[in-house]
């Protein structure tokens, strides 16, 4: 028999038998797969109302795990990361599993964005926010760290909130040398500046647009930040 | 819907005034040469991009709420942006403010201290593709043509955000764009005279949105949108949106390494080749921003 989302079950849950005989025929080739019972242990009948409490995550109780989000989502589907399925984050997240959630804290965190799966959502789930608000739970939980993508948040936040506009080299430059990526070398950075350097765009710093009364606004961005219990970097 | 003079707001977003400094400057020349006038928002700030919100809800909708509440004080109808990235992010406010009560008192509440005008989620949004598109419209975009691109085949590249999702951009309904399948860029393409091709990857996402935090995803997206224009043989990829065009053309050292230099095609915006087709130098149109070679394919197609 085949099995649907084979890559959802761990291998060594597959049973996979020689030959299978049921009533003394040979069902070999079509009953002869298994798949081991599984016991749930961390249970959190909580997690689901956590999550549908705040504002991302509003949304999660709408869904009825038709799975057309996952079906073009761009990670699981162009990409091709099966293991990245939103509607398989949400149907743990409805039902509390945090043990097998904790298994995808390194793949997560990879959502885009590209918000195809809220476009498709015949049940208006905001699949991209719920997501988010999952990988927040988990977060905030400390069953996983920060992420590549949340130090970036982080690194972009704090760019805004100085000027009211995105300095985006400073942001680059930043997020780049605490990740210490090696991929830029100076070479690449050479070769991209120049470029910018010679078309008038590399434009950093005081040269940028300027929000005039920005302190005001920021003092309240501030304000929202610490409602929201985030801490700025 | 047409808009008469003052009612359209423009927000020209960060990535406009720095590096997306092309699009700018050939989104200008195309609106005047088109009769199209937009007022810029004075002294606007980031929308928050899809970044803010992963951090906090309310903050990535106060931060384009303030834009809309000073585009609704200069008596527009409509916000004007470039960038798919704040077309979203607009929009999103806007649904957030019309379906929740509870969150447009917040945002006021917010909008009042930090000295805006209050807003209650009743200025439209539009990419400024639309406006060329509906204000103009095409029978203007072809008389204004001096130099036809004949024999220039290009690939429409919409990226993510431009239509999707409908609930916040309005895609598919009135006279907007089809959310899963766009078609306004073709047209203007076909309408300078350029050769479109059916393009299977017109939403596909870029990878942008982690650009630099996941590399893998960013680089193989880009290539895939590289080589499939390369496939079907166009001279180059055109776009809407700047997180796109510099994340593809940032990508094209390593996708060169990786995949090889066939696949690779330049990435320009669709206004440089309207500036083009209208009479405007290369100069003008900024082609030398591109770090591919976009001058040297237009030069061996005999332009
Ligand atoms: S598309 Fe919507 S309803 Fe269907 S599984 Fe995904 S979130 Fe749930
Ligand atoms: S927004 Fe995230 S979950 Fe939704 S389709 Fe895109 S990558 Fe998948």
């Amino acid at each position: 028999m085949p099995i649907h989302e084979k890559h959802l079950i761990e291998k060594q849950k597959i049973i996979q038998k020689d030959s299978a005989e049921l009533e003394g025929r040979d069902v070999s080739g079509q009953w002869n797969i298994f798949i081991q019972q599984r016991i749930l242990s961390q249970y959190h009948p909580s997690m689901a109302d956590e999550i549908a409490s705040t504002p991302d995550g509003r949304t999660i109780n709408r869904c009825w795990q038709c799975g057309t989000c996952t079906s073009g989502c761009c990670m699981h589907t162009d990409f091709g990361l099966r293991e990245f399925n939103p509607r398989y984050f949400i149907y743990l997240a409805k039902i509390g599993d945090e043990e097998e959630l904790k298994k995808y804290k390194d793949v997560i965190w990879r959502c885009l964005a590209c918000n195809k799966c809220v476009e498709r959502c015949p049940k208006d789930v905001r699949v991209e926010e719920v997501i988010h608000a999952i990988d927040g739970y988990m977060r905030k939980k400390g069953w996983m760290d920060d992420t590549p993508a949340s130090r970036w948040d982080d690194e972009y936040v704090g760019n805004v909130l100085k000027t009211g506009i995105l300095d985006e080299i400073m942001l680059l430059r930043n997020y780049i040398r605490d990740e210490e990526m090696k991929e830029f070398n100076a070479g690449y950075m050479m070769r991209m500046g120049m470029n910018m350097l010679k078309t008038g765009r590399l434009r950093t710093g005081p040269i940028r647009h300027r929000t005039k009364g920005w302190k005001k606004v920021r003092k309240v961005a501030e304000e929202i930040l610490e409602k929201d219990g985030y801490e700025l970097q | 819907m047409n808009y008469s003079e003052g009612e359209l707001a423009f927000y020209p977003g960060c990535s406009l005034d720095g590096l997306g400094k092309a699009y700018k400057k050939s989104s200008e020349l195309v609106s005047k040469d088109l009769g199209i006038v937009m007022n810029e928002i004075v002294d606007y700030n980031c929308c928050g991009a899809t970044e803010v919100k992963t951090v906090s809800y309310d903050l990535s909708v106060f931060l384009p709420g303030r834009n809309l509440a000073l585009a609704k004080e200069m008596g527009s109808k409509a916000v004007v942006a470039p960038c798919n990235g704040c077309v979203f992010s607009l929009g999103r406010a806007n649904k957030a403010i019309t379906e929740d009560e509870a969150t447009k008192s917040r945002m006021n509440e917010y909008l009042g201290k930090a000295g805006a005008p209050s807003y209650e989620g009743d200025v439209e949004v539009k990419h400024i593709i639309e406006v060329i598109y509906q204000q103009a419209g095409l029978d203007a975009v072809r008389k204004r043509v001096k130099k036809p691109l004949t024999g220039l085949r290009v690939a429409c590249y919409y990226g993510c955000l431009y239509t999707r999702p409908k609930i916040y951009t309005g895609a598919g309904s009135g006279e907007r764009d089809n959310p899963e399948h766009p078609h306004f860029m073709d047209d203007l393409m076909e309408a300078i005279g350029a050769e479109t091709v059916e393009y299977p990857l017109k939403t596909v996402c870029c990878g942008g949105g982690h650009a630099i935090a996941d590399r893998e995803v960013s680089v193989g997206f880009s290539a895939s949108i590289l080589n499939e224009a390369a496939r079907l043989n166009a001279d180059f990829v055109v776009t809407m949106c700047p997180l796109g065009q510099m994340n593809i053309e940032a990508n094209i050292p390593m996708i060169e390494k990786q995949y090889g230099r066939e696949i690779v095609r330049p990435v320009v915006y669709f206004t440089q080749l309207m500036a083009l087709a209208f009479g405007h130098s290369r100069r003008e149109a900024r082609l030398a921003d591109n770090f591919s070679d976009a001058g040297k394919v237009l030069h061996s197609k005999g332009f």
